[in-house]
């Protein structure tokens, strides 16, 4: 069984080295078999157990499923993964229901360290300062136990907390500088905490729009776009793009968005905003004032409800749909006018590309 | 509106009055039961009653019971957790669970845990196989659970004390005393069951964690004969349990979840001559707490409470002829941290015929009409006939419209209930072939279900989740159930067998339902010589789907029980025995990442006096 598994592992591996050293114009030696592509993170059922990691190469020669659980044969990746942060020759897995990170080698995947205390509910990850931070929602009921774990990178664990408010989800480092937005876990947040990553506090707040879920920095600034509460909430609000000076953390431009419309998914890509309303995808100049029209394209052709992954990378735009959130999930690349090119079956509700180059 | 409501109930109530005015012998058999349209309006489907006997040798859950004892497949999140059945491939909220007549699913999700049963709280509990909504209502698809609780009116005074230890330190204590006389038959019951439950994973080097439980219920009932006529009746029962919900192979847990559910139910039976009139009144309430911290008090919640009258009107025509109409008035109040605070009123009407043309033929008719404000209930019917060809076969056949209605959590779930929804609706036919030789019984059934309007919850394209009557499901069938009894002389035999063949497809797809198997096979033997017993389970669940593209699977499992044990009473029974759970040491996962027990133990001591 073993021997069987580690011979595939072999032969997909020499598929790999084949595949890239066609790639000669390059003239990239591979760092491992997962090098010069894309890592899906297919984040499995909740209490399911099955996350698992699909590979992608960038020429979509090479295609692999469960890359995890393949190198490393007798470990369960986990169960709910939420975010993979890539720090020099390694990527940390954030596996949200496990309450823990798997840290592997980003190109080879093989196994280095579980991280698995002092974690509670957690999210998104970020490097700065030589330390890891991790966003905690602490216990989903409770509003006053969020927090920032900071891990050592030489130890993997955590060696300190920082208290912030309720919800913090996606987290983007700059200038030694944390940004951490509070979509609001299981309320609804609108603000983005600034963290000084030298000393470990929270040194500014900034008040963005509600439920602020996707970050990007351009040219120095801050980009933000806020979902807006949902129909449910007992007053629905609709979505914001922010824009934010960080040199006074005070808010430099912002476009609304029509009633009932909640934007996600923001991708600043070669001077084009991109983000997705449903199952649309639309894209801006960045430096335009108003929000387009008309979509750039939907996908509904291919039965997607609603964008549950989104990436732009080198001219193509990746779409990761949950299906039924129950089989196994597809990943759809279009080109940049949203012609669909490629399709692949991933794993189950796949939630977010990292590009490994 | 309510003057109508007044009539309506002074009319029942002059009826009542009527019948309770004279004096009848219609009375005196010895045991009444509890749920007489189980009795009466059951003889064209597959019905296996399991008695007191092998309720005592199981173990103290209703999963337990009907997993090694029926066609029922059951999934079950690691040993004691939530565990919901499937019958004839459907799901738990299309199995009724009927306790002493009274449909007790739960109206916040629409099903009963079988883990939140105790079964030695009942005299008998009875398999009823197929379509049965025009008797019990909601869920009734698949089949229906009874939960009876028979009285008997001869004089007696009798006291079981049963207590239970075993591995991970798992308790259970059960003390009964019946007291009757001609007039007054009572039974009270106590149980207590608990259990660390941290069982060792196999093959690795986890272990069940935060999977410790226990639960408390207590029961009375009381039948009271005022006259020759008339005769009172109360049902009782407190449910109150505790589980921590045990992680799983990939994730730990902490959290915790309490039961709290109460039964009430009186009812008034007269009669005279022909006419037996019963008059039920019912409150039920349910109420649950999640904490998703044990550590914390912070927690979410909901109750319901239900009120239900029924007037249950009966006349034997003939010797030949039972007509029975019901009219049922049933109110809900549900309330809770997501589904705000709602009321669900319901009146349904039924009309039961049951006619033996002769003596080796009868059929049977039953229809129902539920009328509410909240959704459109369509014409629940049963027609059903039995022939019997000759002294050792019989041929039943059976078809019937079935439905579910949507729970408070479907209607009312904060930002994604859906107030637009119909009732799941289903058709059902199924011939069913019993046998009877000497000491052999052996009994094939073959079924055919169309569900419509299949309630699913999905993610909207603005990423809500909320349900919606989607999905439609084929499903069809055989079920065999078969029983040999013998004695070779101070030598008793009785070995029972059940095998289920389930094809259950999603018609979207055309892929089997998840967790419902092809095939499931179950075997008892229980043997017994003077003062000596022992038994032998068996059960064979096939591989399930755990994904809707038939991509994922957990694999089948065979799991054996075996138990001795030795009556060393005198002139009162004491008994000591001793089982083995999975005396084979099986790894298998009912659930995924969920594995169950290995190897176990039990020691059993029940003391009658």
């Amino acid at each position: 069984m073993n021997c069987s598994k580690l011979f595939f592992v072999a032969l997909m591996s020499s598929l790999f080295l084949v595949s890239c050293s066609d790639d000669d114009a390059k003239n990239e030696t591979p760092l491992g078999s997962f090098d010069n592509g894309v890592l899906i993170l297919n984040q499995g059922n909740f209490a399911g157990g099955n996350s698992a990691i699909s590979y992608l190469s960038d020429d979509f020669a090479s295609f692999q499923n469960n890359i995890f659980s393949l190198v490393n044969p007798t470990l369960t990746l986990g169960d709910t993964g939420q975010d993979i942060g890539f720090y020099n020759e390694l990527a940390f897995v954030v596996l949200n229901y496990s309450n823990k990170i798997e840290v592997v080698n980003r190109y080879t995947m093989a196994s280095i360290a579980t991280i698995d205390t002092e974690l509670n509910n957690p999210r998104y990850i970020a490097f700065a300062n030589g330390k890891g931070y991790v966003t905690n929602w602490g216990d989903g009921g409770s509003p006053s136990d969020d927090f920032v774990a900071v891990i050592d990178l030489s130890t993997y664990d955590v060696t300190s907390t920082i208290p912030v408010v309720e919800g913090p989800e996606r987290i983007l480092e700059r200038n030694n500088k944390l940004y951490v937005a509070h979509a609001g876990g299981y309320g609804y947040g609108s603000t983005i905490s600034v963290i000084n990553a030298s000393s470990n506090t929270v040194t500014a707040t900034i008040p963005v729009g509600d439920v602020p879920n996707s970050l990007v920095f351009e040219d120095g600034s801050l980009y933000v776009i806020c979902g807006g509460k949902p129909s449910y909430a007992p007053t629905e609000t609709a979505g914001k793009l922010v824009k934010i000076n960080v040199s006074n953390n005070t808010i430099a431009s912002q476009i609304d968005f029509p009633a009932e419309t909640h934007p996600s998914n923001l991708v600043i890509e070669d001077n084009a905003i991109y983000y997705t309303v449903d199952a649309s995808i639309f894209k801006k100049t960045v430096n335009a004032t108003t929000l387009p029209i008309e979509a750039l394209f939907t996908t509904t052709a291919q039965g997607v409800y609603g964008v549950y992954s989104f990436a732009v990378n080198d001219n193509k735009i990746y779409v990761g749909d949950a299906v039924d959130y129950n089989s196994n999930g597809k990943v759809y690349v279009y080109s940049s006018l949203g012609v669909l090119e490629h399709d692949y079956t991933v794993g189950v509700i796949p939630a977010g590309f990292y590009f490994n180059d | 509106m309510t003057l109508k409501k007044l009539g309506c109930i002074a009319v029942l109530f002059c009826c009542q009055f009527l019948l309770a005015q004279t004096d009848s012998t219609q009375f005196l058999k010895e045991v009444i039961v509890s749920d007489s349209q189980l009795q009466r309006f059951s003889n064209t489907q597959s019905v296996l009653r399991l008695a007191d006997s092998v309720l005592q040798k199981n173990q103290a859950s209703l999963t337990h019971l009907l997993n090694y004892n029926s066609v029922i497949y059951f999934k079950e999140n690691g040993l004691g957790m939530v565990s919901s059945p499937s019958f004839r491939g459907t799901s738990a909220q299309q199995t009724a669970v009927i306790w002493n007549g009274i449909n007790i699913n739960s109206q916040l999700n629409g099903q009963t845990d079988f883990n939140t049963i105790a079964t030695k709280d009942f005299n008998a509990i009875t398999v009823r196989a197929g379509g049965g909504s025009s008797l019990y209502g909601s869920s009734a698809i698949g089949g229906s659970i009874h939960l009876l609780n028979n009285l008997s009116f001869e004089k007696r005074f009798e006291n079981t004390f049963q207590m239970a230890y075993g591995s991970f330190n798992t308790f259970g204590a059960n003390y009964k005393m019946e007291i009757a006389s001609k007039k007054i038959s009572t039974q009270i019951s106590l149980t207590r069951n608990s259990s660390d439950n941290d069982y060792k994973y196999l093959d690795t080097n986890k272990k069940n964690e935060n999977g410790q439980f226990h639960n408390t219920s207590f029961n009375l009932i009381l039948g009271y004969k005022i006259n020759a006529s008339n005769l009172l009746k109360i049902y009782n029962q407190v449910f109150d349990s505790e589980r921590h919900f045990s992680g799983t192979l990939a994730a730990p847990s902490k959290s915790k979840y309490q039961d709290f559910n109460t039964r009430n139910l009186l009812e008034w039976v007269a009669t005279q001559n022909a006419f037996t009139s019963k008059l039920k009144l019912a409150y039920l309430t349910e109420k649950y707490k999640y904490f998703e911290n044990a550590l914390t008090a912070i927690f979410s919640d909901a109750s319901a409470k239900t009120l239900i009258a029924k007037y249950d009107f009966d006349y034997k025509i003939n010797t030949n002829i039972i007509l029975n109409s019901i009219l049922e008035y049933n109110q809900t109040k549900g309330f809770g941290s997501n589904i705000g605070n709602n009321t669900r009123q319901i009146g349904a009407g039924s009309l039961l015929l049951k006619h033996q043309l002769s003596d080796t033929y009868l059929y049977e008719i039953t229809v129902r009409k539920e009328l509410t404000t909240t959704y459109k209930s369509p014409v629940l019917f049963s027609f059903g006939t039995a022939y019997s060809v000759n002294s050792f076969y019989k041929i039943k056949t059976n078809i019937s419209r079935n439905f579910r209605i949507p729970t408070f959590n479907d209607l009312y779930w904060q930002g994604s209930g859906n107030t637009d929804l119909k009732p799941e609706s289903a058709y059902q036919a199924e011939i069913g072939n019993e046998f009877k030789v000497k000491n052999t019984t052996f009994s094939a059934t073959g079924y055919y279900m169309k569900i419509q309007d299949l309630l699913r919850w999905s993610p909207g394209n603005n990423g809500v989740w909320s349900p919606n009557n989607v999905a439609k499901v084929t499903t069809y069938g055989g079920e065999f159930l078969g029983n040999y009894k013998n004695n070779f002389g101070n030598h008793f035999f009785d070995f029972t067998t059940t095998y289920g063949y389930t094809f259950s497809r999603d018609e979207k797809n055309d892929k089997q339902l998840i967790y419902v198997p092809n095939h499931k096979f179950t075997a008892a033997l229980a043997y017994s010589y003077e003062k000596i017993t022992a038994h032998f389970q068996y059960l064979y669940n096939g591989e399930v789907f755990t994904s809707s593209d038939n991509f994922y699977s957990l694999d089948d499992y065979l799991v054996s029980n075996v138990g001795f044990g030795y009556d060393f009473g005198k002139k009162e029974a004491l008994k000591l025995s001793v089982t083995v759970l999975n005396i084979f040491n099986e790894k298998y996962q009912s659930v995924a990442t969920r594995p169950m027990p290995g190897r176990n133990y039990n020691m059993n001591l029940t003391f009658k006096f």
